[in-house]
């Protein structure tokens, strides 16, 4: 089993691709691997209350934990309470972390 | 004491085109922040991210002189980059793929930045503690 770290830049509105990102990660969770996910840059864009992604929402189902950059929150003026409630807030840092913890980390 | 762990980046976007780059250097100061050392590979687009002719700009939309507009560049950046790690003690290399730079006529790079090729990708991933790529997509 393998720790997972995938950092999101994409989102499901403008780049089709998502999709599959979104699949890979459960997929890698299903198959029994600890699977986390960071939204950065408009990646976070679907985390936000009323944004309506059933890719999005199958993903926060999924068990896999997910956290959205701050900073790339604010850039889009997405409050922290405008978040869905499977989405924490959380730093960039977080993708140095599971670096030095020698997880797989995977820009997406 | 623990080891000083090194961390690899490969990334290929060039300067003032996307908000990959922000992100890019994002990660490279959180890195030293927890005290990594790091080592860079730029390729394609990148290796115009140290290009040492990088010139600040004015705004005339906004009636804005040069220094008022403060434009930042990226060579500056990684000149920032190179002192803090300098400050904490820890390494920050920088490698350009020289086809890249010929390709584009950027020979020209700031101190401490250097020219290589794909076998520097190779050996800077294979002696890292780990390696993150970041792709165009």
């Amino acid at each position: 089993m393998s720790d997972y770290l995938f950092i999101q830049s994409q989102d499901p509105f403008t780049e089709a691709r998502t999709q599959s990102h979104y699949q890979l990660a459960q997929t890698l969770q299903q198959a029994g691997h600890k699977v986390s996910m960071l939204l950065v840059q408009n990646g976070v864009i679907p985390a936000r209350h009323g944004a309506q992604s059933p890719l999005f929402d199958e993903l926060q189902q999924s068990g896999i934990a997910i956290t959205a950059d701050i900073f790339s929150l604010a850039q889009r003026e997405i409050t922290l309470q405008e978040l869905k409630s499977h989405v924490s807030p959380g730093h960039i840092d977080t993708v140095i972390d599971a670096m030095l913890a020698g997880h797989k980390v995977i820009w997406n | 004491m623990s080891e000083t762990k090194t961390l690899t980046f490969a990334f290929m976007d060039p300067p003032f085109e996307n908000e990959r780059t922000i992100t890019f250097f994002r990660l490279l100061d959180a890195a030293l922040d927890k005290g990594s050392n790091v080592r860079i590979f730029a390729y394609e687009g990148a290796v115009a991210l140290a290009f040492a002719k990088q010139q600040p700009h004015g705004n005339a939309v906004h009636g804005r002189e040069t220094v008022e507009e403060d434009h930042p560049l990226t060579r500056d950046w990684i000149t920032a980059l190179q002192h803090k790690a300098r400050v904490k003690g820890l390494n920050f290399e920088w490698i350009n793929c020289g086809l890249c730079v010929d390709e584009r006529g950027v020979n020209e790079v700031i101190d401490g930045c250097g020219r290589g090729g794909p076998p520097d990708l190779w050996r800077y991933a294979s002696d890292a503690f780990n390696t993150l790529t970041i792709g165009t997509r």
